[in-house]
């Protein structure tokens, strides 16, 4: 017990701790931790000193998970217990996945959620799982070199995730037992790592062109306020079509067979080395099979140049829904590998009428920009430092009559954002309401992504049309989206988290965790004691410096007094209770604090309000 | 003692006013946000975290309506008077009505002639005739007593004009993919 605390008034009693956080790239075919150390962002490597961590899992017959170059030496020799690429198969049905090529030699299978899964000697593995073993290895790997835990982390997501890909990738994090601060996009990413080095306030467009999808942001950078303002993209364009639309050429030239598969695999390998050399020469020779030729710059520019004119078409749409030209761009940041292709380079300066920004390694700056992000949510920043304001990428909608999908909260609105909408029935007497939750820019129900389907039960029979059924939308920050519907008249209501149809359910979770804890021979009741101490210090924390920082301008000497009280209960009950009472001392808390809270959130907002009209004058 | 619901003016602490200069609005926005937003919560109390989206979402909200024209001036309305103009209303102006046809014959033609500098000429057009209704809107929101039927129409002549606004964008997409 602190006998003697001597503080200066107005500032916290408790001396500033550093936390740990750290920002992971959970990329499709590489994965890359990052943490903020003495200022500076960096991406952590492994011992042998390489950054890029393969995103490999393989599962062996006798229960060792190997992650990353350890399991990318299975590849070919045990293809069907190696995973690669999995984030193509997050937040996806068996259906939308079964034809992607990566998967050819793994056997996939329906989970019983009709999650797609792949059936290995170590049981069947769904992408949840696997992305988890990912995130394990690269947090394993933070904590081995910064010696301590990780507080929390942020995760980035490409821009066009919807919400069923993002629901996953935050319940993969769950599973391997880290604290998600935020999942932020990819390009926002990678806009926070160049324009937190440069400063530079404006419009910032971030042109991501990766192996197979290529994302478009428009941000505004201003007095530290980080505002997306638009995204747009094809998830299913990339530097790959570069490699096909070669390889197409090479084998016309040496006349092969369009069905030869083997042949075609191989002009694949060829036309990426092919690309890859005429980034920095002007013609190589060729010999593909039977064929000698040459090819040179020119003649691969004239090949790809469809595909990059593409991408421009999807910065002109996304320009667009920001009320933009391209001459207001300010600069434009180049991310993902296929940004080292010149012609890209030329034809995107060409566009926006200035060069783009190349200088951090593309394959690290999203990475990168994670850790900045994760370094202020965690508040090892003080309050005047940037803030991230994010948009929803895809409309969200609800099915109405006929198949359609009418959007009640469109693409590019800020988050968190809640939209309601009042719906009728079209029966007499009808006494429930099927709501089927879409997300999606067509028109048609059955061209949008299926995100959940629930029912609203209990609507008291009337006349059709006169019952006013309310379905509110809420986004949350990290753009997850809660439905509830409620019958107006009546009050009856029905609500639910959106789990995604091909997500995972809790009782899932909670099972995953807890076979996963078993692995690691951890006994599981002991770490969820150890979570809900550190959560329970965690609120003792925030409300002691709360108190310090304007207790004695908004409170009472009473209501000071309860809070104190219910703080002192919890600080003994984390050492002496168990997890229910923590919980319920936490609840208690909260409880006593919710007015304080409330009163201090409004405080905060005069400040502001007053402190803008100063800035004004 | 938690305080009555604030409309959206209040929230940014203006009068409820139709004329709004959106950039500053903008800029008060962010102001504000930096100091309410999740991301400020992010280590916080889960309680201090849901007050923090709650205030967040519904600045969120009450900007994207201020800084619409034609919703501004129908949540105005509302608030003034209890009409509500935002769900299918009709207008008898049979004047507006030609007019309207008109435009509506304009654009169609310049669509199907493929014409990107007619278009732009068009666009041009709608964005003063949009001007002008937004003046005539304002002064009519400053008249005391509200001649609400004059209002009711002003909305629906501005709703008109944003929606063809909205409908020459769709056409030079078309033009220009």
């Amino acid at each position: 017990m602190a006998l003697l605390q001597i503080s200066e008034p107005g500032k916290s009693t408790d001396p500033h701790q550093h936390r740990l956080a750290a920002g992971i790239d959970l990329g499709t075919t590489n994965s890359l931790i990052a943490t903020v150390r003495s200022g500076k962002a960096e991406t952590l490597p492994d011992l042998e000193g390489d950054h890029i961590l393969p995103s490999i899992v393989h599962y062996a017959k006798d229960g060792t998970v190997s992650v990353g170059k350890s399991a990318k030496l299975f590849v070919c020799s045990d293809a069907k217990n190696t995973i690669s690429s999995v984030k193509r198969l997050m937040g996806r049905g068996l259906k939308d996945v079964q034809k992607i090529k990566e998967f050819s030699a793994n056997q996939l299978t329906a989970s019983g959620t009709g999650m797609p899964a792949v059936e290995t000697e170590n049981g069947i593995k769904n992408p949840v799982e696997v992305s988890s073993e990912i995130l394990k290895a690269l947090v394993k790997r933070a904590e081995d070199s910064l010696g301590d835990e990780l507080g929390g982390v942020v995760i980035t997501v490409p821009a066009y995730f919807d919400e069923a890909q993002r629901q996953a990738t935050k319940d993969a994090a769950q599973i391997a037992g880290v604290k998600v601060l935020r999942l932020i996009s990819e390009p926002t990413a990678a806009a926070l790592a160049y324009g937190l080095d440069t400063g530079s306030e404006g419009i910032h467009a971030i042109y991501d062109l990766g192996g197979g999808t290529f994302d478009i942001s428009i941000l505004r950078l201003e007095k530290g306020v980080f505002e997306v303002m638009a995204t747009g993209g094809d998830s299913a364009l990339g530097g790959d079509d570069f490699d096909r639309a070669i390889a197409g050429y090479l084998v016309a030239q040496a006349n092969i067979d369009k069905g030869d598969r083997s042949a075609y695999q191989m002009a694949m390998i060829k036309a990426r080395e092919v690309k890859e050399a005429l980034t920095s020469k002007e013609s190589v020779e060729i010999n593909f099979m039977h064929w000698k030729g040459s090819m040179d710059r020119a003649l691969m520019e004239s090949l790809i140049e469809p595909i990059v004119d593409k991408t421009l078409a999807a910065c002109r749409r996304t320009l667009k829904d920001a009320g933009l030209k391209a001459s207001e761009v300010q600069d434009i940041v180049m991310v993902g590998g296929s940004t080292r292709v010149p012609l890209v380079r030329q034809k995107v300066e060409d566009y926006f009428g200035k060069k783009p920004l190349t200088d951090i390694d593309p394959d690290k700056v999203v990475a990168i920009g994670a850790a900045i992000q994760a370094d202020v949510l965690i508040g090892n920043k003080s309050d005047e430092d940037m803030l991230l304001l994010d948009v929803i990428p895809l409309s969200l909608g609800v099915e109405t009559m006929g198949g359609l999908a009418e959007k009640i909260i469109p693409r590019n609105t800020p988050i968190p954002i809640a939209r309601a909408q009042e719906f009728t029935t079209y029966k007499d007497g009808q006494t429930a309401m099927a709501i089927h939750v879409v997300q999606g820019e067509r028109e048609l129900v059955e061209d949008c992504r299926s995100l959940a389907r629930f029912e609203l039960r209990g609507i008291p029979p009337m006349v059709a049309g006169a019952a006013r059924i309310k379905v509110t939308y809420q986004v949350d920050a990290d753009g997850l989206l809660k439905v509830t519907a409620e019958e107006t008249i009546t009050g009856v209501k029905s609500d639910i988290a959106v789990k995604p149809s091909y997500g995972l359910n809790d009782e899932q979770i909670t099972s995953m965790l807890q076979s996963s804890v078993s692995h690691a021979e951890e006994d599981m009741k002991a770490r969820m004691l150890r979570e809900q101490q550190v959560e329970g210090k965690r609120v003792i924390e925030a409300v002691e410096a709360a108190l310090a920082e304007n207790g004695d301008e908004l409170l009472s000497k009473d209501e000071r007094h309860a809070i104190e009280e219910a703080l002192k209960q919890l600080a003994y009950i984390i050492e002496n209770g168990d997890i229910e009472a923590i919980e319920e001392a936490i609840k208690v808390v909260d409880k006593s604090t919710e007015e304080f809270a409330s009163r201090r959130m409004d405080a905060s907002i005069a400040k502001a309000l007053v402190g803008h009209e100063i800035d004004e004058i | 003692m938690t305080k009555a619901q604030q409309n959206y003016f209040e929230l940014f602490g203006l009068e409820p006013n139709f004329s709004i200069d959106v950039p500053k609005l903008s800029a008060k926005l962010r102001t504000l946000l930096n100091s309410v937003h999740p991301d400020r919560f992010a280590s916080s109390g889960s309680q201090q975290q849901m007050l923090s989206m709650q205030k967040t979402t519904q600045l969120n909200d009450a900007f994207a309506v201020l800084k619409n024209p034609v919703k501004r001036a129908q949540y105005l309305l509302q608030l003034k008077t209890g009409i509500d103009t935002s769900k299918e209303h009709t207008v008898n102006d049979p004047e507006f009505l030609m007019q309207q046809l008109e435009l509506r014959e304009e654009l169609e033609e310049i669509s199907s002639s493929n014409d990107i500098g007619k278009l732009n000429q068009f666009a041009d057009k709608i964005d003063e005739l949009e001007v002008a209704q937004e003046k005539q809107m304002s002064e009519l929101f400053s008249q005391e007593p509200l001649d609400t039927d004059e209002l009711q129409k002003a909305i629906y002549k501005l709703q008109f004009l944003h929606k063809t606004l909205s409908d020459i964008e769709l056409a030079e997409d078309k033009l220009l993919s």
